[in-house]
């Protein structure tokens, strides 16, 4: 069964603001990166798959379950990490997770216990008991993760998780992310504007602009090779690119690099043997992959 | 293996196998949580102040008219029961007590709901309520219910004072309790519709103003300046409409309430000079009340998270 999917998901605000245009995905299990540039329709896909907004058409299903007629069911399986700030200032940690806790039907004690638990798990120790006001951007953020792990869904809706965070925290709130992903088993979706933070905790992506899907695919597919061999050279890059063009394959010298299109094994050993006939000091020899930014040129 | 004292171990994430709870239980809890909240419990014990403050002073001239009967008692001046004793003389009594605290109630009203309903949008905690396991509905009706309960104590405490007093000040609890008897169904009906008609509006104004200081000015100029609607109004228009313009005031409203139900002459000059039956006064709190509920749902319906 597929975490999300969605079909000809559509949201238009009124005022006429398209969020979210015709986008038809299916998420499967896993750590899953939600990636576009800011207004690209994250923040709106997470809210519609919570059933926090209606959808303007189409249909969406989030473990099975309809987004529009089994919101309440859906909800017990799912925590949400809101962009925003969504923390009282007055209450402390404790109280606060311990109270969304029994928001999702846990009971008292259980609910207390769980608070302390993923309050610790986040790495919130004694400062659970002061009030949120004084915390720091960091631990605030850690505070916004453990509500929304506190009754141990199924599935977890990030939205944004490293706003606002240096990058030790950074570090720190991917590798739970992370952890949290792999050890716990729960599956994660995490929309971020930054590529470069999603590329270190997801195994899948999904990339959406102005509310329709670019591509969904495996981490590996989006990084793939190209079929394209980058040699550099101290010197000689135009002698080395006129050799191979002779010996027919395709090569452009670019400064001190050679494009080399390699279909097969043979582009390798070419470039081996002209180098070292020709002498050039060769310093390495390898495969282009495609960057994750292409994606948005 | 053998653990140092005073080591901490990461017992790490943990699943949850337990209890999950319906929605109807987890509804329950949210309104008890707003009940507690409204009294500052669980709280700082700044929070506690007002609210706690509010009630005392409420339930001080029970509290002073039930100390008078023991003294009274104690020096013989006590007439025991039947319809002379002097529970009845005294100026504060079971129908007379909504006119004496109002005041007090309408300023619990004015602190309280605007803290248990602002907060919640001025922080932006909605996104966690609402994607949780009530709806928006379930939400609004918990909060309000929770208010609605924190108002009833406030003005329901006076009257048991004064039945817990008259049992215990009587030369014999049986006869005393049955002096007492006859006002309870009375001053119950009384509390839970006042307080539901207080509450309603002060939830109202706090649902749709989420900015504490102008929803405690709101709720406080709503109730004085109604009055002086009023007061205008009767005298400009004529016949039923003037009759019936004091409908807009909630005090008055009370007050009529409290006189329809005690059988009683009401305090308000406006009341007494209509002379409307009494069941108008009971149908508008219920019109009022039913009302208030729907603009409050309203309210969580369309507020965006």
């Amino acid at each position: 069964m597929p975490l999300v999917a969605t079909e000809s998901l559509t949201k238009r605000y009124p005022g006429g603001v398209t969020a979210l245009d015709d986008l038809t995905v299916t998420i499967e299990p896993g750590i899953v990166g939600l990636v576009g540039a800011n207004g690209a329709g994250k923040s709106t896909l997470l809210r519609i798959l919570l059933g926090l907004l209606p959808a303007t058409s189409g249909h969406a299903t989030v473990l099975g379950f309809d987004v529009r007629t089994h919101a309440t069911t859906l909800r017990r399986q799912v925590g949400y990490m809101p962009e925003s700030d969504c923390l009282p200032p007055d209450e402390t940690a404790a109280d606060l997770v311990g109270h969304m806790a029994r928001l999702s039907g846990l009971p008292a004690t259980a609910a207390r216990e769980r608070a302390a638990d993923v309050l610790r798990h986040v790495g919130l120790y004694e400062e659970r008991y002061r009030p949120i006001g004084g915390h720091s951007t960091g631990m605030r953020q850690r505070v916004k993760l453990a509500q929304a792990l506190v009754h141990d869904p199924r599935l977890l809706l990030l939205d944004e998780p490293t706003n606002g965070l240096d990058p030790a925290g950074r570090d720190e709130m991917l590798a739970l992310v992370r952890r949290t992903g792999t050890e716990f088993g729960i599956a994660v979706v995490v929309a971020s504007h930054l590529l470069g933070e999603i590329e270190r905790v997801c195994d899948h992506l999904v990339a959406i602009d102005a509310g329709r899907l670019i591509r969904s695919a495996p981490l590996t597919a989006f990084t793939e090779r190209t079929g394209i061999l980058a040699v550099d050279v101290e010197d000689g890059a135009p002698a080395l690119a006129a050799a191979l063009l002779a010996a027919g394959v395709q090569a452009t010298a670019n400064g001190r690099t050679v494009l080399v299109e390699a279909t097969d094994e043979r582009p390798f050993d070419l470039v081996r043997d002209i180098a070292a006939d020709l002498g050039l000091p060769l310093v390495r020899i390898e495969q282009r992959r495609r960057e994750l930014e292409e994606l948005f040129r | 293996m053998t653990a140092a004292p005073g080591n901490i171990y990461d017992l790490g994430y943990r699943r949850y196998e337990g209890a999950r709870l319906g929605r109807a239980v987890v509804a329950l809890g949210l309104l008890g949580h707003t009940l507690r909240e409204a009294y500052g419990i669980g709280r700082g014990g700044r929070a506690k102040i007002t609210p706690f403050l509010l009630l005392i002073l409420n339930a001080l001239p029970a509290l002073l008219i039930v100390g008078v009967q023991a003294l009274a008692n104690q020096i013989g001046a006590g007439v025991p029961s039947g319809p002379a004793r002097l529970a009845d003389q005294l100026p504060i009594r079971h129908d007379t007590y909504q006119n004496v605290t109002s005041t007090l109630v309408l300023l619990f009203c004015a602190a309280q709901a605007p803290e248990l309903f602002g907060r919640d949008q001025r922080f932006g905690v909605l996104p966690l309520y609402f994607s949780r396991v009530l709806t928006r509905v379930d939400y609004a009706l918990a909060r309000t219910g929770g208010l609605f309960l924190a108002v009833l104590v406030v003005t329901i405490v006076p009257h048991l004072i004064l039945t817990v007093g008259s049992l215990l000040t009587a030369a014999d609890p049986l006869t005393g309790l049955a002096d007492d008897l006859p006002d309870v169904p009375r001053y119950l009906a009384v509390s839970v519709l006042a307080s539901g008609l207080l509450a309603g509006i002060a939830a109202v104004i706090s649902a749709w103003t989420p900015r504490r200081a102008y929803a405690t000015a709101t709720i406080i100029g709503v109730f004085i300046v109604a009055p002086i609607v009023v007061a205008l109004l009767s005298r400009l228009a004529v016949g039923d409409i003037a009759r019936i313009a004091h409908l807009i005031s909630p005090t008055d409203v009370v007050d009529g309430l409290n006189a329809a139900i005690f059988g009683t002459i009401a305090e308000s000059r406006a009341v007494v000079t209509a002379a409307l039956p009494g069941w108008i006064y009971i149908s508008v709190t219920l019109v009022a009340i039913a009302g208030a509920l729907a603009l409050i749902v309203r309210r969580y319906l369309t507020v965006a998270v």
